[in-house]
């Protein structure tokens, strides 16, 4: 599924985006960027309530194509930089995680941080 | 006792003397917090109370729409509400408009003094146009003189020199036993403990340097991951600076992560996944369930921890071309 069909599905806010509509394979859900970091993979889309850079620093490092964060008041300006700089599309969803997470599993997109997937 | 309290005042003089001119460089802009919460006025007293309550900030600067401040709602003005039960009135009803601002140069002193003359917690700074740039609380300037003192402390690299000297392990591979020659490394990165926000930066930057040696995406990725979490645990375990070196060669890179900080007290618990003795703060970031060394050993080849309470902690991981897919 494109990243554009994701954004359209969970009414993102836009933060940062690329020209290309990447290929989204697969959603990783997680707080626990250590989760992510240990079950993640390439062309996964993350899903997540941190709002920190690291969640994109994170993402940026287990090759995932896009951050969706869950409903925060805001997105601090140091986390949209860091998209920008390291060129990682960036969307901010204002439904809760159970929401965002339903609708994309209905949609059939698989789960990426699934145990034993992407072992290193 | 009385004497002792005279040598004691004249002391504190003299070292106040000698901070000013240290700090006499700082003014409002440096120290205030820029992303400010606001509210306007139309909004509630009640609302004004629950941002307070889940920003844990003790006022909030009332703007209209154009960024231009209008007043403030403080702490002790939501109690008063609670009192006299009004707390559902419009903010702009019970707002104090009469307020004491600073402008973004107002140096350190200044702002001492009147903090302690106005008695209030937080004064907005705002620019010659009245528009509001940031707030600054007691706890801001704390928090400016205490980044100073660490900058102060970082740059004194002789601890490191003492360290090095007296601990055989940090001279020498853990993997192979042989004197690292840390000043040929490729890739030298230094680590920043005193910025959370910038955990992962070193990382970023091998990954971007491996780019340009090789295209194995996977041994890329390997690294990148491993280092990240190095990287994480210096900068939110260590309490100290520290560095990475990498080396690339075609059939391996090795990495090695050290710092000078607190040390681990048993490297076997930590290993285990799940076992943690990070902060809640830190746990709040993403950071700290306990996969971090974990992780490392997953995606490296091979692993070698070595420290001892006090003493830092040196990881060294190889990663072999043809290595874990």
């Amino acid at each position: 599924m494109r990243l554009s069909k994701i954004i359209q599905l969970l009414e993102c806010e836009v933060l940062i985006i690329k020209d290309e509509d990447p290929e989204i394979e697969s959603v990783g859900a997680a707080d626990l960027m250590s989760d992510v970091l240990a079950f993640g993979g390439p062309g996964m889309i993350l899903v997540t309530g941190l709002n920190s850079p690291q969640c994109v620093r994170t993402a940026s490092v287990v090759g995932a194509a896009a951050v969706v964060i869950i409903r925060k008041r805001n997105v601090p300006e140091t986390t949209i930089e860091l998209a920008q700089e390291l060129d990682m599309p960036l969307v901010h969803a204002k439904m809760s995680m159970y929401r965002a997470c339903g609708i994309l599993f209905r949609e059939g997109l698989g789960d990426s941080l699934e145990e034993g997937k992407h072992l290193g | 006792m009385r004497k002792a309290n005279i040598l004691a005042e004249r002391n504190v003089d003299d070292l106040l003397d000698k901070l000013r001119g240290l700090f006499a460089d700082i003014t409002a802009e440096d120290i205030m917090i820029k992303s400010v919460v606001t509210l306007t006025k139309d909004r509630t007293m009640w609302q004004a109370k629950e941002l307070m309550r889940i920003c844990k900030i003790s006022g909030v600067p009332i703007t209209d729409g154009d960024n231009q401040l209008e007043g403030i709602v403080s702490i002790e003005d939501i109690i008063v509400a609670l009192e006299g039960n009004y707390i559902t009135d419009p903010i702009e009803k019970h707002m104090t408009r009469d307020l004491i601002t600073f402008s973004p140069e107002t140096n350190l002193e200044m702002l001492i003094e009147r903090f302690n003359r106005y008695r209030y917690g937080r004064f907005p700074v705002v620019d010659s146009n009245g528009k509001l740039l940031g707030i600054i609380s007691k706890k801001d300037i704390i928090g400016a003189v205490l980044d100073k003192f660490r900058l102060i402390y970082v740059h004194d690299t002789r601890r490191r020199e003492v360290l090095e000297k007296s601990v055989d392990w940090f001279d020498k591979s853990l993997i192979s036993g042989d004197y690292v020659e840390k000043t040929s490394a490729d890739f030298v990165y230094h680590i920043d403990y005193t910025d959370i926000d910038t955990a992962g930066v070193g990382s970023a930057k091998l990954k971007s340097y491996l780019k340009t040696l090789t295209d194995d995406d996977t041994l890329i990725r390997r690294v990148s991951i491993a280092c990240y979490e190095a990287e994480v645990n210096v900068v939110i375990h260590s309490g100290s600076e520290g560095y990475i070196f990498a080396w690339y060669d075609e059939d391996v890179a090795r990495v090695r992560v050290e710092d000078y900080g607190r040390g681990i007290d048993n490297v076997e618990q930590a290993m285990k996944e799940g076992f943690s003795t990070a902060s809640d703060h830190v746990r709040e970031l993403g950071f700290g369930a306990g996969m971090g060394l974990p992780n490392m050993r997953r995606y490296s080849d091979k692993m070698v921890v070595v420290s001892e309470a006090g003493k830092g902690v040196v990881v060294e991981m190889h990663f072999y071309r043809n290595g874990r897919k």
